[in-house]
């Protein structure tokens, strides 16, 4: 694995834009997720081919820009090595703590205002998002 | 150390696996093991093969015209001519020579002709039968016959691979050149062909889609599944391949019945590849039994394991690695197997060990031990050169400890030279990746240079 250390800013959400991106992160995370899960529970030992493991790092890497600060899901971890032959176990969990993080990262952006709202410079938007699913955390 | 196993491309620094090559890579110093089928001419698609397998049968039956106007002669000449064909290497010979006919025996292939009323009004339709009359005549005489008589395709082919391959040519004389317009083997000068560098000999390569094991019209399969033994004999102890012979002579029926159905089924008739990778259930069967193996030599574990990983590692790095062999060796009194393979610089892994470390081949050391020892690193470590490099693998049970990982560490401060552990686990690995195709199993070797440079200062 890639090794890397980053004192990049806490992660804010400044736009509209912003807002997409983040969920658009957890969605593609969650079917990475979904579909490697299958792999792993059949063979958790089997290398995950080089399509899939370039997919999995291209979304990393978007995780990485938009998770930072706080919510850097692992530290002294980038991307996968492709040379090293990450397992579908290994890649599930990593995939894991990057939605944990993700949807903490969320949670922690959203407000209630007739509804669930997200958090847009620090102020409530007029944008609808589901319920907060890790509150207590840390409140922006 | 020396090359092992030479191949004409390894002697002209060609790297190319086996596999991407249209012929078979003639040995140096032996013979393929493997035998022209002039049966996958005639079940050829390829309108080319079929034409030379009718171009050689006329060759063969023009020795029956000859015979029939009393020029037997000169037809017992051309088929001793025809009987070797030594710039092919095929075959078991160790040293890339064999011996041709002699004139009794070809004058007993001749006499077929007049012998069996078939072959003398209508020729031969596939003159690989002459093994079901003539003791003595099997694969390798057959395959002989062939390439001689389809030498000229066969040069070529040579010079086109040649050419293709940038592989280096030198005028060669050809003792034996069959020419088809005067149905008369000739001598031939002048003619551009890849040399031997052992002896000076031409070499001819030929297409490995007409390689085969065992010929799809066999005796061997004729006698086990298509012999009417109980007519030949009633006490089968007694019933030796000459008496077969004799009876295939008076009833050419049971022949042409046999052929017929050999026909029949030609869809099924393929070229033998020259390496086959084990199947995926007897991978994980040799891993299995891999597993449950003890340490050390107790009830020849030691033995065992080798085998096991001989039998299992060729087919897991192929075809990035072509294996060459198995070698036995002994330093300080202690016995060591190595497994050789030729690197073909066909991954930019491989090319990387080719320019770092100078690898042309890649030896992997097979130990079954609890604990690789200093004594086990320095006997690699002295094995590590020349042709090998500064490239080697332990392939052993368990990871190096400490002492001997830091000692690995310092060979590759010192000298440069890179140590690789595969263990049980990353054997598992490569077997799962065997299995479900989704990285290289050589992936995992990869990995395993990668992490061990990563501990290098």
């Amino acid at each position: 694995m890639s090794n890397s250390a980053q004192n990049a800013p806490e992660s804010v959400l400044r736009t509209e834009e912003d807002v997409r991106d983040l969920e658009k992160l957890i969605v593609q995370l969650q079917g990475l997720h979904t579909e490697i899960s299958i792999l792993g529970k059949k063979a958790p030992n089997d290398g995950l081919n080089l399509f899939k493991l370039k997919l999995v790092n291209n979304i990393l890497a978007k995780g990485n820009s938009i998770l930072t600060g706080h919510y850097k899901p692992l530290e002294n971890f980038v991307t996968f090595d492709e040379s090293t032959v990450p397992t579908n176990s290994d890649v599930t969990m990593v995939l894991a703590l990057y939605i944990e993080q993700a949807e903490r990262f969320r949670s922690n952006n959203m407000v209630y205002d007739r509804g669930w709202k997200y958090v847009v410079n620090g102020a409530a938007s007029q944008i609808e998002g589901s319920a907060p699913t890790k509150i207590g955390t840390e409140r922006r | 150390m020396a090359f092992f196993r030479p191949r004409v491309t390894d002697h002209f620094r060609i790297l190319l696996p086996q596999a991407d090559l249209d012929f078979a890579i003639p040995f140096l110093d032996e013979d393929i093991p493997l035998y022209v089928d002039p049966f996958l001419l005639w079940r050829s698609p390829s309108q080319q093969d079929q034409a030379l397998h009718i171009s050689l049968l006329n060759a063969f039956n023009h020795l029956g015209y000859l015979c029939a106007n009393g020029q037997a002669a000169q037809a017992v000449t051309t088929l001793i001519a025809a009987s070797e064909c030594d710039e092919v290497g095929l075959g078991s010979s160790a040293s890339r020579q064999g011996k041709r006919i002699g004139e009794a025996k070809a004058r007993e292939i001749l006499d077929l002709f007049k012998h069996i009323p078939q072959y003398n009004r209508n020729g031969f339709r596939h003159f690989e039968e002459i093994q079901f009359f003539v003791d003595g005549i099997s694969k390798d005489r057959i395959s002989d016959f062939t390439c001689s008589f389809l030498k000229s395709f066969l040069i070529d082919f040579t010079i086109h691979q040649c050419e293709q391959l940038r592989i280096p040519t030198s005028p060669s004389g050809v003792p034996q050149l069959y020419d088809s317009r005067k149905n008369l083997f000739v001598e031939a000068h002048g003619i551009q062909l890849p040399i031997n560098p052992r002896n000076g000999s031409p070499l001819i390569f030929v297409p490995k889609r007409w390689l085969r094991f065992v010929p799809w019209i066999s005796y061997d399969e004729y006698f086990e599944k298509y012999c009417p033994q109980d007519e030949i004999s009633h006490r089968p102890e007694e019933l030796t391949r000459v008496a077969v012979l004799n009876y295939n002579r008076d009833h050419y029926g049971v022949i042409e019945t046999y052929v017929k159905a050999k026909e029949r089924t030609f869809e099924d008739c393929r070229n033998d590849p020259l390496f086959a990778q084990i199947p995926i259930t007897s991978a994980k069967r040799k891993f299995a039994a891999i597993k449950k193996l003890s340490t050390g030599k107790s009830d020849g574990a030691d033995k065992r394991y080798e085998d096991l990983m001989g039998q299992l590692l060729p087919s897991l790095l192929y075809p990035q690695l072509d294996f060459a062999e198995e070698q036995a060796r002994t330093d300080s009194g202690v016995s060591i197997r190595d497994l050789i393979f030729y690197n073909t610089a066909s991954t930019p892994f491989l090319r990387d060990i080719f320019n770092t470390y100078g690898s042309r081949q890649i030896t992997m050391e097979m130990k079954n031990v609890a604990a690789i020892e200093r004594q086990h690193v320095d006997q690699l470590n002295r094995y590590l050169a020349d042709e090998f490099g500064r490239f080697g693998v332990f392939i052993t049970r368990y990871p190096l400890k400490r002492a001997e990982l830091t000692r690995t560490i310092d060979l590759w401060s010192g000298q440069r030279k890179a140590i690789v552990t595969l263990t049980d686990v990353d054997i598992a690995q490569m077997v799962e990746l065997f299995e479900s195709k989704q990285r290289n199993p050589i992936d995992v070797l990869v990995k395993k240079y990668v992490e061990f440079r990563a501990k290098c200062p």
